[in-house]
């Protein structure tokens, strides 16, 4: 299974802030991001930024791994 | 001494993390910090509250990567950052840098970049409570 957070106004727009995703050979980030975003448009709406086991992922033909932990995220807004 | 890089629920001192930043060396010329507090009006609404969430142990990794990128960047002989998450009240403390290096010039550009590039790369989103509701905020460029 894949671990796929969300926080902030990307979780409030999902409705939760952690979904588990069945891992498939070759899947990469791109896959998994067009699988969420037909579940939950409104969230992928505001989706600037992907990380990929606490990384910032900028490449989204970034192949999975089993048990990966991918995070989409939208603009930051700390400080 | 408490980590020089942390996310918190509760407040921090200013005094306490420049004394820490003092005690790292005697060389340090220069000490800039800048705190960001919660103000109490924003975009025409009163704001009674900020809750902020955050990708933990990516944004403290990232912090980390920050501090070290300022010390190499601006020659620094040391620096701290301290963001708090979870609710603050209107006028609370948020975010607390300090930047020490041998003179002021580095000292006062690495503080203005740690804010700078902190707001664009750690993983921390603030929601701003009022009367009227609650609303995510959007960044300013």
């Amino acid at each position: 299974m894949i671990k796929v957070l969300f926080f902030g106004p990307v979780a409030e727009r999902v409705g939760n802030s952690e979904v588990s995703v069945a891992f498939s050979a070759g899947m990469r980030l791109q896959d998994l991001r067009a699988q969420l975003q037909a579940l939950h448009p409104a969230a992928f709406e505001i989706v600037c930024f992907a990380a990929v086991d606490g990384e910032h992922a900028q490449d989204m033909s970034l192949p999975l791994a089993e048990h990966s932990e991918v995070v989409f995220m939208s603009k930051f807004s700390g400080g | 001494m408490r980590e020089a890089v942390r996310l918190q629920q509760e407040d921090f001192s200013q005094d306490g993390e420049i004394a820490a930043l003092r005690a790292s060396s005697k060389r340090m010329g220069g000490i800039a910090t800048f705190i960001g507090c919660a103000r109490d009006f924003s975009e025409g609404r009163e704001v009674t509250q900020i809750s902020f969430d955050a990708y933990g142990s990516m944004a403290v990794a990232e912090m980390n990567k920050l501090r070290d990128e300022a010390i190499a960047k601006f020659g620094l002989l040391d620096a701290r950052i301290v963001h708090r998450v979870g609710v603050v009240g209107a006028g609370d403390q948020i975010v607390f840098i300090a930047a020490g290096a041998e003179h002021r010039a580095p000292a006062l550009q690495a503080c203005q970049w740690l804010i700078d590039e902190l707001k664009q790369r750690v993983p921390i989103w603030k929601k701003e409570i009022t009367p009227q509701g609650d609303a995510w905020v959007t960044p300013h460029p």
